[in-house]
């Protein structure tokens, strides 16, 4: 018996040591089940669509709390009523470079610049049978249209930024990038809408990039851009396709199943890929945190029968103990969680080319726009006669419009009146700090003036 | 009563000389030995009759007889674990008690894969015994560590049962990588990874070591400096908790014990919030403040239009409904004992604890079979194994807006609990703290597997063979259904359910060679491998809108989603080491440790961790033995190298693109992090210099440490520009260091042979942290309240250094650290840390006859805590919907006012709450030094016959406090938080954590 336990004991032992070499390998090497390795990320038909959409995610991930809070939030419809500071110094105006959601905002957006880019790079060289030349095109374009727009949102915040245009391997990558030009930043996103609208199918989608997305994204560039013929010729272009309408009443642009005929891009979500934006809008006593609630100026203005119209849909009033208490109702889908995020709507197209051929001095022209976008929310035609009035009117409009959308704080520092309306008189507040940590880790960062 | 075996023999033999019997008046000497602590009788005890041979042993009752040879009168009394005593044979039965052995210098210690003599050992190791935890009422055994062994930092996270512990031996070294110690329960390396997924306000939801029953432990052997660690290579950098169970011994008759106690808890101290109408008066003030309009006050009269004056405001306390006197039962049955062959321990324990913080609690089932056979003279096999099965009722707290406490806490007291209409009435972001009580429905179901067999052979006389085969088996099953009348439950329901496994394999060989050659030289060497491999797996399903509140089974939702992730590392490693001993006055020690880990590149793959140690034991040396002043005097100091690869994801080397970026339901992916093929070992090199000393006839023994650690090639996120497309990549990158020096006393106040006994064990410790090398600061955090820069320690906040508040205008003032005249995130400095300057504790312990008296202290001081709930609650206004603390009644109100609370305002240009300073000021960060009466005991054991009436071999009784008294400066609750347990490199934030309680315990042990 002691000897075959010893023999026993032995096996087991020289097993072990077997086993212990001849799994080596296997122990040492595991494969990554839930993950790639990043240069086999774009091989093949299937995974090329996966990239693509992999960008959208990214797009959407931005899109869904930072940029709408970054555009409505400094303006004057909306207050924060939450806990957290970083959307409190964004509410009064008062950017410090270590805000956390400026921080959040800019790390998405180059993720999305990035995903764009490793698109960008491998596709052109992928041969596939199951990848047509047109599918190939089209996600080619797709990503040039989300790069686009994301260095145009990143533009329009910031001012200039560096212009990376090639997939980050090694972090080394990217070095020597130093912040373009805000012109510079914007010619980059001309370039990229024009391979984009060239590449992009023809077609009435509204939750994927189409031709008609990227002229309204072009449109809206050139007005910001002061180019008044070239916006106007891109409106026009939206605005005479007839995949497109504006709606009513408004409510209908954000009633499911949402996809309007107004929209022209929105970002789609489900209930598997959540939008939990209404939690930030809704009383407590409804679920939500009530992070954002509308001051009352922009409630009244909503109300207004000559003004708001029936956009006083985005507004809903609850009971909580007692007493009446208003909120915002735009993003309301709290069971299902697919409210869209909106980035291109018509009545913007209308409301770009009515400023257009307001500089331009086409002022019946422009009153007719302006008029199409009171008509559909039910209130009286205006009746402005100067430019001056006119502009004053589209920007009245714009403000509820858009109330609770990534416009208005862009809008008012692109017309140059942040300060006039909002009172942030001092213009190098007109654009985001760099984020503090960032400048840190890139020595080509330079920080923008005043933070 | 029976005679001895194993020295009766020869002394019938040998000692009995046939003259002696030719003498007269041989007489017969009976007695009892019995331990003096709990008063059982010992067995096995050998009596000796001083100066001969002759003697016996006790039999199982602990009674002895022999006969006395004439002439002589004294016995000697010895066994393993006592003090040995001489008594003197006086005719009547001799009744001894045994005092359990307190010169540590003399005992054994469980070291890394083998055993030593405390006398040549080289290494910085602390031995806390069983019997020094088992009353304690905490769940986890790292907890019990508070104050017992120096250099090592025990914190509890929160005061909720079976939640995390912050532990760290000899400061932090790493940064990204765990710092936390690597645990080996009976050979097996234990997975110390929280399984719980549920999100509970950044805080580490579970401690894993609560699944270890404290009462099975028979002692803890911490191993701190590199000599000690090396020979767990990578696994050893943190130091290593060695927990070795209680095992049966040869001989013994079985014994059993039953152990019970029972508490009641209670929150020391509670929050002072504001008053309705003092809320409505700060209101008011904020309002004019402000510029407003004095006809407009939001507290006027209700006719005007207001919420009603001040002075009509209601106070609601909602914090009562959530602190309770909360209970902790514990109930351990085992039974320990073998023959000459085969030696077993087995035991069951029940342990039951309600958090003072409603609804959480947590139980636990555990059970234990150890089991030794020798199958053959050579042969040896045996088992450690252990089953546990742990049930939390989890609930949220910390940073959680909808947690318990915050629901609680911050919503304004002048606001009803209920709404008119007797529904849960909810403000701004919290959710109603008794809608959460009442509702909240979190489970988590934890199993757990910690099992060991092996096999030893031994080879001729100094060699042996071991094999060991471990699993470590951690299963978490949770399910959490969230109604519609709490917030996360909204709008109809929502239930997530968490199935999460990690499980350890580990296969170890080792080969002991021990031998003695002539008197003076000794040598033990061993050889071994090991495997490892760590899988963690977890599937998740969520489910949204529910028919009604009654079915919570995600089968009744709408809408139901899953996933599930995999993960997994290998381990493969070789080791050895040798002791050598002259004299047992000279030793030397040398190991050396290969490890290769999957987690890098090929290239990279194996580390080499080596380590040497001297030792001089100068007592055993002439001129030092002339002096007559030390009965011990030793001097040791070890090299080495350890390494780390914890905390580090699987894959880390890797550049990856992961999945799940889905769009429109269509898969996606998107570029996950960056690759480093380099990315290597992160590796702590520790000299460690020490001396341990004994005087006063060994009455007061001192033990002395010195290290000096630095840890390089840090497994480090290192930024990398946000232009690239990622924040971060893991590098090694930087370096930590962390120098300190460790002390402990231990006097024995009075005389070994007095009644009374008497002795106390003091330890401190200092360990100084500094981050000596990082490529760029690094924040981390909420609020990215802590910052990591060159030359600053780990765990440094980084805020606004407020000056004072202006006496003229009310407004706060800060310091303008880059001196360009205006506020901005260039002026945020760090402002102080989160480490103690000294920690360590006092064991007292006082014993006579059957009463036994004793307290612990432990103390940190110097460290720093953000007090986030002064942050929110002295908000001057700015926080609509959040109340005050009373503090707040101390602003700034008119010109003269001196305080260092400014006047309130939510204007942001003020800074004073807002503003560029976001409240990011230093007047919430206070000093966190204490010294807490952990534990005061008085217990009382029945005189052996009393309870031999009752049929008992031993009964003690006891009662206990804990945390009975705090001397702290800190203006919170407990200085003993750490409410971002779950954010890493952060410590000491105090945010609506549940505190340490204050327990009042009666217990009973009953030996069979």
């Amino acid at each position: 018996m002691k000897s075959s336990l010893y023999h026993l004991l032995f096996a087991a032992v020289l097993g072990a040591a077997t086993l212990s070499f001849s799994a080596c390998n296997d122990l040492l090497d595991p494969t990554p089940v839930q993950q790639l390795p990043d240069d086999q990320a774009i091989t093949d038909a299937s995974s090329a669509r996966s990239a693509t959409i992999g960008v959208y995610d990214r797009v959407q991930a931005y899109y869904q709390l930072n940029w709408p809070v970054l555009g409505f939030l400094p303006g004057e419809n909306v207050r924060f009523n939450g806990t957290l500071n970083q959307f409190l110094q964004i509410d009064q105006n008062q950017l410090s470079a270590d805000n956390v959601l400026i921080t959040e905002a800019w790390t998405q957006m180059y993720q999305a610049v990035n995903g764009a880019n490793n698109v960008l790079a491998a596709l052109p060289g992928l041969s596939d049978p199951l990848l047509t030349a047109t599918e190939k095109n089209q996600l080619l374009g797709e990503a040039y249209f989300l790069r686009a727009l994301v260095y145009f949102d990143l533009g329009r915040g910031w001012g200039g930024v560096p212009l990376v245009l090639t997939p980050t391997r090694t972090k080394e990558n990217g070095r020597g990038i130093r912040r373009s030009t805000l012109a510079q930043t914007y010619d980059q996103v001309l370039a990229d809408l024009t391979q984009a609208e060239a590449l992009l199918p023809e077609a009435a989608t509204r939750n994927r990039a189409v031709k008609a997305a990227a002229r309204a994204l072009r449109a809206r560039l050139h007005l910001y851009r002061q180019q008044w013929t070239e916006a106007e010729a891109y409106a026009t272009q939206v605005i005479s396709s007839s995949n497109y309408g504006l709606v009513t009443p408004y409510r209908a642009i954000s009633t499911a199943p949402f996809l309007s005929r107004e929209s022209v891009f929105e970002l789609t979500f489900s209930n598997s890929d959540a939008n939990t934006m209404w939690n930030n809008w809704f009383p407590s006593a409804l679920g939500g945190q009530f992070n954002f609630q509308p001051v009352p100026a922009a409630i009244a203005l909503l109300n207004d029968p000559t003004v708001g119209g029936n956009r006083s849909a985005l507004l809903a009033t609850t009971v909580i103990a007692g007493s009446n208490v208003t909120y915002g109702n735009l993003y309301s889908r709290s069971a299902q969680r697919d409210d869209p995020s909106y980035v291109l709507r018509l009545a913007e197209q209308y409301l770009i080319r009515a400023e257009a051929r307001a500089k331009q001095g086409k002022l019946t022209d422009a009153l007719a726009d302006l008029n199409a976008v009171r008509a559909r929310a039910g209130v009286p035609a205006s009746t402005a006669a100067t430019a001056d009035a006119l502009l004053l009117a589209i920007e009245d409009e714009r403000r509820v419009e858009f109330a609770f959308e990534a416009d208005r704080w862009f809008d008012l520092v692109r017309t140059g009146r942040a300060g006039a309306v909002l009172g942030v008189t001092d213009q190098r507040r007109w654009v985001f700090p760099l984020p503090f940590n960032d400048l840190v880790a890139d020595p080509d960062l330079e920080q923008n003036p005043g933070y | 009563m029976k005679s001895s075996t194993l020295l009766a023999v020869p002394a019938v033999v040998a000692g009995l000389a046939p003259a002696s019997f030719a003498q007269t008046a041989a007489s017969a000497v009976t007695g009892t030995i019995v331990d003096a602590t709990d008063r059982s009788p010992l067995p096995g005890v050998t009596v000796v009759v001083k100066g001969t041979t002759v003697g016996a042993s006790t039999g199982p009752d602990g009674s002895f007889s022999l006969t006395l040879p004439p002439g002589s009168t004294t016995l000697t009394i010895s066994a393993v674990g006592y003090e040995s005593q001489t008594v003197a044979a006086t005719g009547g039965p001799i009744n001894v008690a045994l005092k359990a052995d307190v010169k540590q210098l003399s005992e054994v210690v469980v070291t890394g894969y083998s055993e030593q003599n405390r006398k040549t050992l080289t290494s910085a190791i602390s031995s806390v015994k069983g019997d020094a935890l088992k009353d304690i009422p905490a769940a986890s055994p790292d907890q019990l560590l508070q104050g017992k062994a120096p250099g090592v930092q025990v914190s509890a996270n929160s005061g909720v049962p079976g939640g995390g512990v912050f532990i760290r031996i000899r400061g932090s070294n790493s940064v990204n990588a765990s710092n936390d110690p690597l645990y080996v329960v009976d050979g097996v390396f234990i997975n110390n990874t929280n399984l719980i997924a549920t999100g509970l306000g950044n805080q580490v939801s579970s401690n894993p070591l609560a699944d270890i029953n404290p009462q099975d432990i028979e002692s803890i052997e911490i191993l701190k400096d590199a000599n000690a660690t090396a020979i767990y290579g990578s696994r050893g950098a943190n130091g290593v908790v060695l927990i070795t169970t209680k095992r049966g011994k040869a001989g013994d008759k079985t014994r059993i014990t039953f152990n019970t106690y029972h508490g009641w808890s209670k929150a020391p101290k509670q929050y002072e919030l504001v008053s309705g109408p003092e809320l409505a008066q700060l209101e008011n003030e904020r309002f004019l403040n402000d510029g407003g309009n004095p006809a407009q006050l939001p507290y006027r009269s209700v006719a005007s239009g207001g919420r009603g004056l001040p002075e009509e405001q209601q106070t609601y306390d909602r914090l009562s409904d959530v602190f309770r006197t909360a209970q902790t039962q514990s109930y351990e049955l085992s039974a320990a004992g073998g023959s000459a062959k085969t030696q077993f321990y087995v035991g069951g324990g029940y342990f039951r604890q309600e958090s003072i913080a409603r609804p959480t609690n947590f139980d636990r089932f555990s059970l234990r079979v150890n089991l030794d056979n020798s199958v053959t003279d050579r042969l040896r096999i045996g088992t450690s194994t252990a089953l546990t099965r742990t049930h939390r009722n989890v609930s949220s707290n910390d940073n959680n807006p909808v947690g318990v406490i915050n629901s609680a806490l911050f919503p304004r007291t002048n606001l009803p609990i209920y709404n008119p209409d007797g529904t849960y009435a909810k403000y701004g972001s919290f959710d109603n703290h008794q809608a959460l009580i009442d509702n909240l429905n979190n489970d988590a179901v934890g199993s757990r597997v910690i099992s060991n067999v092996y096999g030893q052979y031994q080879f001729g006389k100094h060699l042996t063979l071991r094999s060991s085969w471990s699993i470590d088996f951690n299963d978490m099953y949770e399910n959490n259904f969230n109604n519609t009348l709490i917030l996360a439950g909204q709008p109809r329901g929502t239930a997530t359910s968490f199935l999460s496994r990690d499980i350890t394999l580990l296969n170890e060989q080792t080969l002991n060679y021990s031998v003695d050659f002539g008197e003076n030289h000794s040598l033990q060497a061993l050889v071994g491998n090991t495997i490892q491999k760590n899988t963690f797996q977890r599937t998740s399903l969520s489910g949204q809108q529910f028919p009604s509140n009654d079915l919570t089974s995600i089968a009744s939702a709408a809408t139901q989603t899953g996933s599930s992730s995999r993960s997994q590392a290998g381990l493969l490693s070789f080791f050895g080491k040798a002791t050598y001993s002259f004299k047992q006055r000279y030793t030397a020690d040398v190991s050396l440790r290969a490890d290769a880990s999957s987690r890098f590149g090929a290239d990279n793959r194996w580390g080499y961790f080596p380590a040497v140690g001297l030792g001089w034991r100068l007592s055993e040396e002439e001129f030092i033995k002339n002096l007559n002043v030390f009965q011990e005097l030793k001097l040791r100091g070890s090299v080495g190298k350890t390494g780390n690869q914890a905390g580090i994801s699987d894959f880390a080397a890797r550049g990856l693109v992961q999945g799940g970026a889905n769009y429109l339901d269509l898969p996606g992916t998107t570029p996950l992090q960056l690759a480093n093929p380099n990315l290597s070992w992160e590796s702590t090199r520790q000299w460690n210099v020490g001396l341990d000393a004994a005087v006063l006839q060994s009455r007061l023994l001192l033990e002395l440490n010195y290290y000096d650690k630095y840890t390089s090639g840090l497994l480090l996120n290192v930024p990398v520009p946000r232009k690239t497309g990622f924040a971060s990549v893991v590098e090694n990158y930087g370096a930590v260091s962390n120098k300190g020096f460790e002390v402990q006393l231990t006097a024995n106040w009075l005389p070994s042979a007095s009644a009374v006994q008497w002795s106390t064990t003091f330890n401190v410790a200092r360990n100084v942290n500094r981050i000596e090398k990082l490529a760029a600061p690094i924040t981390s955090g909420s609020r990215d309240i802590f910052r990591l820069e060159e030359g600053a320690p780990l765990y440094s906040f980084w805020l606004y250094h407020q000056t004072g508040v202006n006496s003229e205008t009310g407004d706060a003032q800060y310091q303008d650290v880059n001196g360009d005249g205006q506020l901005s995130v260039a002026d945020r400095k760090l402002v102080g840390n989160a480490w103690p300057d000294y920690f360590g504790g006092v064991t007292n312990s006082v014993t006579y006859k059957g009463l036994d008296f004793g307290f612990t202290l432990n103390f940190e001081q110097g460290a720093k805590i953000m007090n986030m709930n002064r942050f929110f609650l002295v908000h001057g206004g700015t926080q609509s919907n959040i109340g005050y603390l009373r503090e707040q009644l101390d602003r700034w109100q008119k010109p003269g006012d001196q305080t260092d609370i400014p006047r309130l305002t939510t204007n942001p240009a003020s800074n004073n709450y807002g503003g560029v300073v976001q409240n990011l000021s230093d007047r919430y960060l206070e000093d966190g030094s204490f010294l807490r009466l952990r534990t005061l005991s008085l217990g009382y054991t029945v005189p052996k016959e009393v309870a031999a009436k009752a049929h008992l071999n031993s009964l003690r009784l006891y009662v206990q406090a804990t945390n009975l008294l705090t001397i702290t400066p800190y203006s919170g609750i407990d200085p003993e938080v750490n409410s971002q347990s779950g954010v890493a490199n952060t410590k000491n934030i105090d945010w609506a954590t549940v505190p340490q309680p204050r327990t009042f315990q009666v217990g009973i042990t009953v030996g069979l």
